[in-house]
């Protein structure tokens, strides 16, 4: 096969994996990269996430000063968990039960404890990434087909990648002297942007289309019952610790600032950010956050009646191979490192958005020049259409 | 001369299919827009502000205690996994006992002792949850058990008709050839 019909293929391969979805495609992108800031958008439209101090040396309370300011505004109220967000300007998210049976989550000041708001009932960050993790499809017996459907993109998605690379002839180049040349039409100018943009996004491709095909393995896998965990079996408070009491109340626990030196005594370097309070009365106070690797949580189960730690998980417990895949989510949504790494990761979602549309328009353009020069041969050559947008996307390409 | 038209009708189909086919993955947006009520619709019944659960089974006496019970939804245990067929429950304790019970069951049939008191619930005395692992081969005659433990190691047991507790799990029971 000659050198020219070699690269016809590929770049036949290279178009035909996005374009007759390109429109699933583009949505997918778009709301990966608007789940990516959904935090920071709901923070921009609602005043009650913000974390204002009241004076700008005011101190941050501590979680059992968090819990008492909670119960003194609202004694009914049952705390469940709190969780400090990555960055010192959101409020803290409290899990909280109303005696009605609502649960939901709060918006508490971390310096006031004061109760700023519910999170409105239309939670745009649950829902965008509902939307672009399994296109709203519900969980009925294991993962949702929607799970499937999107995260089976990550295949087309990788092979975009390395057909686009092996198309563009010597792309390295295009680092050297980036081309985008404006004033010679919009087929000329989404050709260049096309290439540019993708040889500046390989490593973000590369890293999108790798971690989602682990959460279509993931899916797999779970589905199939195969499990790689060595995450040991959730236990529960042995029924002789806990206490009775004669009075028939409740045995008292231990306080949260306890449970946290507990759980910082036995991970060193541990920046805990959510503690959450046992689920009943056998199970553990669970206190978690990160450490040097910010691509992992550790956390540690803590007895609540004698702050015994019963179990941690920590960096050292997973497996390698758990290292590789308990890092992957962090490393799809950009949510590892704070707000420049989410913004780098947004900027690339839509650089990766526009791919998409570019991809098309340029298939658009060449067919209507492929169309118009099948209709002046149309009498002659009636079937000739496709092999034309072939050789105009080869002349396209190697321009 | 018959073929004439069918020709004619056949290129304006394929020229409507080659102008088209690539957009046809527009209709793929049907899907969430088809499940964003049923989103909308379990996204308030996990907040709870659609009650308990999707429906009510009422309350509950166990002995000086009472708690209210729902199943979360209206409908047939699912499957989970290797563990079987599992049915979810809610429940809310009472005013007067939510200081006094530490912890409650549920089981079908009666359980022998307390440390066989069936799966705990987990949750606050305000909204609490349990996932009950259905057997196939359930009969359809058979009761609920609620085991309640105080902070005190007192124990109260109360039971009620499976039949009166999902109506939903009877009528697929009946479907899994588990007759009695």
């Amino acid at each position: 096969m000659s050198k020219k019909s070699r690269s016809k293929i590929w770049f036949l391969v290279h178009s035909w994996l996005a374009l007759p979805i390109w429109f699933f495609v583009l949505i997918v992108c778009v709301t990966g990269t608007l789940a990516v800031v959904s935090q920071e958008i709901v923070w921009l439209a609602n005043p009650q996430m913000r974390a204002s101090p009241p004076a700008d040396d005011a101190p941050r309370l501590n979680y059992d000063q968090i819990v008492a300011a909670i119960k003194q505004a609202e004694p009914d109220i049952i705390v469940d968990s709190i969780s400090r967000p990555d960055e010192a300007h959101f409020a803290l998210d409290v899990r909280v039960n109303y005696p009605d049976g609502r649960e939901l989550t709060v918006y508490v000041n971390p310096y006031t404890g004061a109760i700023q708001g519910p999170a409105p009932p239309f939670n745009f960050q649950a829902f965008t990434r509902a939307l672009h993790g399994w296109w709203l499809v519900p969980f009925t017996n294991g993962y949702s087909w929607g799970w499937y459907l999107v995260s089976f993109l990550s295949l087309p998605m990788l092979a975009s990648l390395v057909t686009g690379l092996v198309v563009y002839k010597r792309f390295w180049k295009g680092f050297f002297r980036p081309t985008l040349r404006i004033r010679q039409g919009a087929r000329i100018f989404w050709g260049d942007f096309h290439r540019l943009s993708g040889i500046w996004s390989i490593w973000f491709i590369a890293v999108i289309s790798v971690t989602s095909t682990w959460f279509l393995i993931e899916a797999f896998m779970f589905d199939n019952q195969i499990s790689i965990s060595t995450a040991p079996v959730a236990a529960v408070v042995p029924r002789e610790s806990v206490p009775l009491t004669t009075d028939g109340s409740p045995t008292p626990m231990i306080s949260l600032e306890a449970a946290i030196r507990e759980a910082k005594a036995r991970i060193p370097g541990l920046d805990e950010s959510f503690v959450s309070m046992p689920a009943n009365a056998y199970s553990y106070l669970s206190v978690g956050g990160r450490s040097w690797y910010p691509l992992m949580f550790q956390t540690a189960d803590i007895n609540p009646y004698t702050g015994e730690v019963a179990a941690t998980r920590l960096l050292s417990d997973r497996s390698s191979l758990e290292f590789v895949t308990e890092s992957m989510r962090p490393l799809h949504t950009g949510d590892f490192g704070g707000i420049w790494i989410k913004l780098i990761w947004c900027f690339f979602g839509l650089l990766l958005s526009m791919m998409v549309l570019s991809g098309l328009l340029i298939w658009t353009k060449r067919t209507a020049l492929a169309t118009a020069n099948a209709l002046k041969r149309r009498n002659k050559r009636p079937r000739d259409e496709a092999a034309t947008a072939n050789s105009a996307g080869t002349t396209e390409i190697s321009q | 001369m018959s073929q004439v038209p069918t020709q004619a009708s056949r290129s304006t189909l394929s020229r409507f299919w080659h102008k088209w086919r690539f957009h046809i993955n527009v209709l793929l947006l049907l899907v969430p827009l088809g499940f964003m009520p049923k989103y909308f619709a379990d996204a308030a019944l996990f907040r709870g502000d659609t009650g308990l659960g999707e429906r009510e089974i009422g309350e509950v006496q166990v002995g000086p205690w009472s708690l209210r019970l729902a199943e979360l939804r209206n409908e047939a245990p699912r499957p989970d996994g290797p563990a079987g067929y599992m049915k979810n429950f809610n429940a809310a304790l009472c005013d007067s006992c939510r200081e006094q019970v530490k912890a409650t069951y549920l089981r079908i049939g009666k359980p022998r002792s307390l440390r066989a008191a069936g799966v705990i619930f987990f949750g606050t005395p305000y909204r609490m949850g349990a996932m009950l692992p259905v057997p196939a081969k359930t009969k359809a005659d058979a009761e609920l058990w609620i085991t309640m433990e105080g902070w005190d190691g007192s124990m109260h047991q109360a039971s009620i008709p499976l039949s009166q507790a999902s109506p939903a799990t009877l009528a697929w029971l009946s479907t899994q050839g588990g007759k009695p």
